[in-house]
């Protein structure tokens, strides 16, 4: 890893590694070092838990303060791609964004079906896995909340 | 500040979502993800105990045996933030689309369930 490229997770968000400061980026070298030799989702996250609480306690960050941090959510994300390569979890898709959208813009889906047009029923659906929304059906309900849908490259 | 000791608990979660409440596949990695910084939150942090789990168990809508593989998570918890625990659970039940958890108090055995899975936790 690049200390001063950039990091894409596996929802394409992109993190800085230059606005790391340089313990920041040891103990990001560690976790990637420690990922690689123990590709065991749960090794891997006990290593990091136990050093990346003991590591923000020190410098005064609670526990809050500590998960918004970028560390946390690069460390976090080297993570999931263990869980991934294991067939333990999927990668994000459509239905993840979806539901991410929600919850970050929606006090519950019942507002977010009344401002796009889509049914609650068939969100739910959608949601659990049951069946997909058709693009154009997708385009239209979130162009009604001024969002639309891109294609990117796979992180 | 309670003078008890905390509590070692522990809770299994399958890796599959529930066949009936969702499609049976795997969880996405941000169901994964946001458990762990809840547990981390909340509880200061947590311990994955090594492997998968595989277990059997009896579904109680269809009567049919239900083989899983799980995570076992472990935390220690006061007695005065229990109720937290078995909260993030409902929740979890959600996130996770299981039916119910298996979590463990001490020795003592509990299944929480969800309270609604239509409510999609802190949606």
């Amino acid at each position: 890893m690049n200390p001063t490229g950039v990091y894409s997770d596996l929802r394409g968000r992109t993190y800085h590694l230059c606005e790391l400061d340089d313990a920041e980026r040891t103990l990001l070298q560690e976790f990637v070092q420690y990922a690689n030799d123990h590709p065991d989702w749960g090794e891997y996250g006990n290593f990091r838990m136990a050093k990346i609480g003991e590591f923000y306690a020190a410098r005064g960050l609670d526990r809050r303060q500590t998960i918004a941090t970028p560390l946390w959510r690069i460390s976090q994300d080297i993570g999931s791609r263990l869980l991934v390569a294991a067939g333990h979890a999927r990668a994000p898709d459509y239905r993840s964004d979806l539901d991410h959208l929600i919850r970050e813009n929606f006090r519950t889906r019942r507002e977010f079906c009344d401002a796009t047009g889509i049914s609650e029923d068939m969100l739910s659906h959608v949601l659990a896995g049951r069946k997909h929304l058709a693009i154009d059906t997708l385009s239209q309900a979130l162009e009604r909340i001024g969002y639309r849908l891109q294609i990117t490259p796979r992180p | 500040m309670s003078s008890e000791p905390a509590r070692e608990c522990s809770f299994f979660i399958s890796i599959l979502r529930d066949k009936q409440l969702a499609d049976g596949e795997p969880h996405t990695a941000e169901a994964w993800e946001w458990l762990d910084q809840e547990l981390f939150a909340r509880f200061g942090g947590y311990t994955i105990a090594p492997g998968l789990y595989r277990g059997c168990d009896t579904d109680p809508h269809t009567q049919q045996r239900v083989d899983d593989e799980s995570y076992k998570f472990i935390v220690a918890v006061s007695p005065e933030a229990l109720e937290r625990l078995r909260d993030l659970l409902r929740q979890a039940c959600v996130e996770f689309a299981q039916k119910c958890i298996y979590l463990n108090i001490a020795s003592q055995v509990e299944f929480i369930e969800a309270t609604s899975h239509e409510s999609n936790g802190s949606v």
